[in-house]
């Protein structure tokens, strides 16, 4: 850091309609300063590389990303946030309230950002058509909704703004005659679509301080020192805490306790929390990560499932020293026998990748000791319940002296049923006697938090002639990285649905669920399913084609019936693949034929329920124009 | 001979087991009948984005016998409400709905039983909804704020609790025999794809959804549930790929993660299958995970359709979609040199 | 993180200058700032502090685009959006708004602009093949004993290999100055991991004029990027079609050539495989563009397939 003393910045504005002169520091972003000084925290910062578009926000009447945006670069220019769009006890806008009306926010994280992007593709081209709003919202990602219903709220404000649809669209549809099956509106929307809502990230206390977490960069090390000193010297700086703070059972995981709120003695993988520094802003508490002094010794690291689960494979946790965190095997008749009876064998291995849960809100809390001396916690957790146990028992206190609260939740998809960080909160709120916040960056939580487990799994089916499956037989290897958390749980549920909604009377099925030194994998939207399925459903076509069926047909050849027993040897009471696969044949208007590479004579391409490719210049191309540009 | 731009079809089923796995799962809820004729309910859930807090409101205000928007729900916060338990494994609707229900009808009966007394009626032909309520075939009705205060006058505030149980029961450990779920859901999707032999990029068209939730509570909210699973499953099916070498990331952020954007969605038609489930008050199921199952082997097969080869290995990336087809080319060369 | 002591915004050029002489060692010059901030992040350059940082978005010389004689002069603060917005813009550089449409977002592009993307001197940088493609050339100023001297540089001098350039000590960039192509056909072939938010893993550009009485090809402009550390003029290429009526098999063999030109250290074999095809469709499209007909349109096949 430089010895120089920073030169404040003298700013005149305007922001939502209000003159203001304010102070910023010098390297402050525009979002910083609307969220921090002016406590506007409608815009979000998702990513805070100008990639998921949470933090838009109008100047001069232009949409930008406000994290983007050095903040010296406003000064007398007029702003306009999600919260100045409607005004505060004001009506929402057109364009909130069909985001309202179709239910277009779920999460609600990227939603300020979001209306404000449908807002300027409205402003910019009141006649915008469905592409060219894609286009204009191609700069903000949503994790939630998949898009669809933001663009049918789009579409909806433009007509009734163009007077094309009359303004009482976008009000409740009717009670009818029961709220059951009803499109009542989302009751959380309003908040959502002005900003309101307050997300952990958004919250302030008095006298709060700003958490930074130190992380391994290593993946596998013994730590033979860690030297707080100079950081805690640092002014400024509240306290230090490493491993040797925590007062209890230090462990937490869903199935397994194995892994400690800060590295304790050695780490397992890159990006695990090593210490945590509290101060009075994340200045100083960034700079004072910085001058802890860790000694490593680095130690032989695995990378690959297999490999680890090989004789003389470098051992992730003493307590398995095969490195397997669960095996699952599943039996059922005889499949040796299964395969002898088949007149085809078909056998083919898959591989699915790790997968980030992409939330929009990156992890976030805030933690203090309250009058009572009850430890809280206030987080976007997805098992407040579980966090609690385990909480109490590594800060040793009895259970009803920790209390979790449960904030609005910017998208979890599993990624936030891990007690990843707030055992650090709680440590340093029992510290200091203060709030603690601490708010994840993007690269933080990519780095530091679960994904989806890898997968490679290895298929062998058999077949009669007609169609009947005889036997299967799958194995599933998964990268569970460095700690538990829910892997055991993870290669349960893929192992029970792996073979898919079939009868199939013979099956063998194992899943494995591995250490290695890699990021750890968890709880992810289907828990081992998807990559179980993906296999079924890519082998059931490639056995379709060789038998020469169908791939409906094929499947309703092997679908379970009611009453059918399971894989598992559970027994089904009503069963409903068969009216879902007509359904999906219904509504496709699906051309009956042998799987091959048939698309080119296919008729039941390019209905009205699909979209056109796209190739983008929707705003330039020429009216009528058909040969549109390929830009590839 | 192919074109630069072919187009095909795929399609793939799915199944799903609703809530958690082979164990026993439980929820609890309270409930209120309040002043004004509003409602209270509290349960150790919020909102994670599925919907969960209307749909809430729906089962009460159903349940209560007045408009959702009169509920008032109580934050999850473990010194103040009832056990619920994770937002997770597709259980919300299941547990926490059913939980929900049951502890409404539990604080209703109460209301009934002073109602019935107050008009001198039998409690089972009191019905309510919207905000009123009244005896069946009588002229007997009146608001459900003038209700609330004729029992709390008569000394009974109308309160009542749930507890919703799932029976799941454990795997055996050698041949993993169980029954983990007592409802089961079932999906199958439909995918059009064009593919680029120029650049080996896949666009997904068009999307056909059909998915078994058991009832649907807030049709809107379940088609919600599917398009972001379905956009999900796209994302894990062609772009998104987190990348280690040697346990160091190289996908740090969103600029070397890639996410779907709207320029990169299907068009997603919904098919909702409501196949009841009888073992609970609600009959609905769920469908927060089962949605994205199916996606992205229906995208895979409906490239194989599109151009004939088969991807094994996802994400299915321009670059490996545009491998495949020239390892395809050159094996039909090779075929026709023989 | 990015942190710094000062941040400067001159409104003069002279001012501009003298700043930038004077800073202290490590000093970064910022248009858009698009590009900084998200590179002193995690990952990237990490937490990074300058002393100071010197803004020129509020230098007007540096704004709006003047014409002279076939060429025209971008200040280098005109942003990408302007190629969409601005309808003169449109019909002079035929191949900007498909270009522009490629670059990052609406919004990044309303902050972004041409000059600093292509000085960022980036492999897969979205502006850099269509400026080579125009004979593109900086114009360059420095302080001289007070005095504002200038330089003018072609872009294919100017950029040396990826994020190095010929910009030397004190110098500002000032302009993009490039050739005027109006009525020519314009065309920008890209392709990433998606549609939105794309960085490039191969993009194409192609501007074209056919005679009119003829129907051979008076000019054509080819320029390739993503495929070596500097973006690619393909010259060879241009030559063998010029003065010729386009035949199907004439667009095919010319995108053979460029293959050979691909240098990248990663993804090699799959950019060669498409630089063959986004060169036959770069041209088809600028041959549409200019309301043109495409050769053989209808039994246009993948060469390798």
């Amino acid at each position: 850091m430089s010895e120089q003393t920073p030169t404040d910045l003298q700013l005149e504005f305007q922001i939502n309609g209000r003159n203001m002169k304010r102070r910023a520091q010098p390297h402050q972003r525009l979002l910083d300063f609307i969220r921090d000084d002016l406590a506007l925290t409608g815009a979000k910062e998702g990513c805070g590389a100008g990639e998921c578009g949470t933090c838009s926000v109008f100047v001069d009447g232009k949409l930008v990303k406000s994290c983007l945006m050095p903040v010296a670069k406003a000064n007398g220019t007029k702003i306009e946030t999600i919260e100045g769009l409607a005004g505060w006890g004001g009506d929402l806008t057109p364009v909130q309230k069909a985001f309202h009306k179709t239910g277009a926010s779920q999460c609600g994280y990227c939603i300020p950002g979001m209306v404000m992007a449908a807002t300027s593709a409205l402003r910019e081209n009141p006649k915008a058509d469905i592409e060219e709003i894609k286009e204009r919202l191609g700069g903000n990602i949503c994790r939630c909704t998949g898009y669809t219903k933001i663009f049918e709220a789009v579409e909806m404000a433009r007509d009734v703004l163009s007077g094309e649809a009359n303004a009482a669209v976008l009000e409740a549809d009717g009670a009818g005659k029961s709220y059951i099956g009803n499109n009542v509106r989302r009751l959380d929307a309003p908040s959502k679509v002005a900003g309101r809502l307050r997300y952990a990230g958004d919250m302030v206390m008095p006298g709060m301080l700003h958490m930074q977490v130190l992380r391994s960069p290593h993946a596998h090390a013994l730590i033979k020192s860690i030297d707080t000193s100079e950081a805690e010297n640092l002014p400024g700086v509240a306290c230090v805490i490493t491993a040797d703070d925590v007062p209890g059972e230090d462990g937490f995981g869903v199935f397994v306790h194995d892994q400690p709120i800060m590295a304790r003695g050695r780490v397992r993988y890159v990006g695990e929390a090593i210490a945590a520094v509290t101060a009075d802003d994340m200045l100083t508490a960034v700079r004072a990560a910085s001058l802890i002094k860790v000694e490593y010794e680095p130690i032989a690291a695995v990378f690959d499932s297999e490999e680890a689960m090989q004789n003389g494979a470098p051992v992730v946790h003493d307590y398995a020293p095969d490195n397997i965190v669960k095996h699952i095997p599943i039996r059922k008749g005889d499949v040796e026998q299964g395969f002898a009876d088949a007149d085809l064998v078909v056998e083919q291995s898959y591989d699915t990748q790790a997968v980030e849960h992409a939330y929009l809100e990156p992890e976030a809390g805030i933690a203090y000791v309250d009058h009572d001396d009850v430890v809280t916690v206030v987080s976007p957790s997805q098992n407040i319940t579980h966090h609690r146990h385990m909480l109490a028992k590594i800060i040793d206190r009895p259970i009803n002296k920790v209390r979790f609260i449960m904030s609005p939740v910017g998208g979890g998809f599993g990624g936030k049923e891990d007690m990843i960080y707030q055992g650090m909160l709680a440590l340093s709120a029992m510290k200091t006697g203060a709030p603690v916040r601490l708010v994840y960056t993007r690269e933080e939580s990519i780095i530091s938090t679960a994904k989806r487990h890898p997968a490679r799994i290895t298929y062998k089916m058999g077949l009669k002639q007609d169609g009947r499956i005889t036997a299967v037989s799958f194995r599933m290897i998964s990268d569970g990285g460095a700690y538990g958390l829910s892997t055991e749980g993870v290669m349960r549920k893929a192992a029970i649905l792996a073979c898919g909604p079939y009868n199939i009377p013979n099956v063998q099925i194992d899943t494995y669920g591995v250490y290695t030194n890699n990021t750890p994998s968890g709880a992810f939207r289907t828990f081992g399913a998807m990559q179980s399925q993906f296999a079924t459903e890519s082998h059931m076509d490639i056995c379709a084609e060789k038998l020469g069926l169908d791939p409906f047909e094929f499947r309703r050849i092997n679908m379970m019936q009611n009453g059918a027993v399971t894989h598992t040897q559970q027994q089904l009471g009503s069963v409903s693949i068969g009216r879902v696969l007509e359904a999906a044949e219904k509504a496709s208007r699906w051309e009956t034929g042998p799987v091959s590479m048939r698309g080119q004579e296919r008729a039941d391409l390019g209905g009205d329920d699909t979209r056109p490719p796209c190739t983008l210049g929707a705003r330039f191309r020429k009216p009528g124009d058909d040969d549109r540009q390929e830009v590839a | 001979m192919m074109g630069r731009k072919m187009r095909g079809r795929g399609m793939a089923a799915s199944w799903y087991g609703i809530a958690r796995t082979a164990t026993i799962d439980r929820a609890g809820a309270w409930a209120e009948l309040d002043d004004g004729g509003t409602g209270k309910i509290v349960t150790g859930v919020t909102e994670i984005g599925e919907g969960i807090l209307t749909l809430l409101a729906q089962v009460a205000a159903e349940e209560m016998g007045i408009k959702p928007e009169d509920i008032t729900i109580g934050d999850n916060d473990t010194a103040r409400s009832p056990e619920a338990a994770h937002a997770g494994a597709t259980r919300q609707t299941y547990m926490i709905g059913n939980s929900v229900a049951l502890a409404c009808r539990d604080a209703r009966a109460k209301l009934d039983k002073e109602l019935a007394e107050h008009w001198d009626v039998e409690a089972d032909s009191i019905e309510a909804f919207d905000g009123e309520i009244w005896s069946k075939g009588s002229n007997l009705k009146m608001s459900m704020e003038e209700a609330v205060d004729i029992c709390k006058k008569r000394g009974v505030v109308p309160v009542g609790s749930g507890s919703f149980t799932a029976h799941g029961t454990g795997l055996d450990p050698v041949d993993g025999s169980g029954s983990p779920w007592q409802a089961y859901v079932f999906g199958t999707q439909v995918a059009e794809v064009e593919v680029d032999t120029v650049t080996g990029e896949v666009q997904v068209l068009g999307i056909w959804a059909a998915h078994d939730v058991g009832r649907a509570i807030n049709p809107r909210g379940v088609e919600g549930q599917i398009e972001g699973g379905v956009v999900q499953g796209l994302g894990q099916a062609l772009m998104e790929d987190y990348q280690l070498e040697d346990g160091h990331t190289k996908t740090h952020g969103f600029a070397k993660y890639i996410l779907p954007t709207s320029l990169d969605i299907p068009e997603i038609n919904t098919v909702i299958v409501e196949d009841p489930d009888p073992k609970s008050p609600l009959g609905a199921k769920g469908i927060g995970e089962p949605a994205l199952v199916p996606t992205a082997p229906a995208i895979m097969n409906a490239i194989y359709d599109a151009v004939g080869v088969r991807i094994t290995s996802l994400p299915a990336t321009p670059e490996k979609v545009l491998a495949a087809l020239q390892a395809k080319a050159a094996a039909g060369q090779l075929e026709a040199a023989e | 993180m990015l942190t710094c002591d000062q941040y400067h915004m001159p409104t003069s050029l002279a001012d501009a200058l003298v700043l930038w002489q004077d800073a202290p060692e490590g000093t970064q010059l910022v248009a858009g700032a698009t590009d900084i901030l998200p590179w002193a992040r995690e990952g990237r350059a990490g937490d990074v502090h300058l002393p100071a940082m010197i803004d020129l978005s509020r230098v007007p010389e540096l704004d709006g685009y003047t014409l002279d004689d076939g060429r025209i002069r971008l200040g280098a603060n005109v942003v990408y959006q302007q190629f969409l917005t601005d309808e003169k813009l449109r019909a002079l550089l035929p191949c900007m708004p498909y270009c522009s449409v490629w670059f990052a977002d609406d919004q990044i592009r309303e902050q972004a602009t041409l000059a600093g993307n292509i000085v960022n001197a980036s492999p897969a940088a979205d502006g850099t093949p269509p400026m080579l493609a125009l004979n593109g050339e900086l114009e360059i100023a420095r302080l001289e004993n007070d005095d504002i001297a200038r330089r003018n540089i072609a872009i294919d001098d100017f950029i040396k290999g990826p994020g190095t350039t010929d910009l030397k000590p004190g110098e500002i960039v000032t302009a993009v100055i490039c050739d005027t192509l109006e009525g020519y056909g314009g065309s920008f072939q890209k392709v990433g991991q998606r549609r939105s938010l794309v960085i490039s893993s191969v993009c194409a550009v192609a501007c074209i004029k056919l005679d009119e009485a003829t129907g051979k090809v008076a000019d054509i402009r080819l320029a390739l990027g993503g495929i070596s550390p500097v973006p690619l003029r393909l010259t060879k290429t241009e030559q063998l079609l010029t003065g010729k009526r386009l035949t199907r098999e004439m667009i095919v063999e010319a995108a053979r050539q460029p293959a050979d030109l691909v240098a990248s250290r990663t993804r090699r074999e799959y950019r060669r495989v498409v630089v063959r095809g986004f060169v036959e469709a770069a041209i088809e499209d600028a041959l549409a563009d200019c309301g043109a007909a495409v050769p053989d349109a209808e039994t246009r096949e993948t060469a390798d397939v």
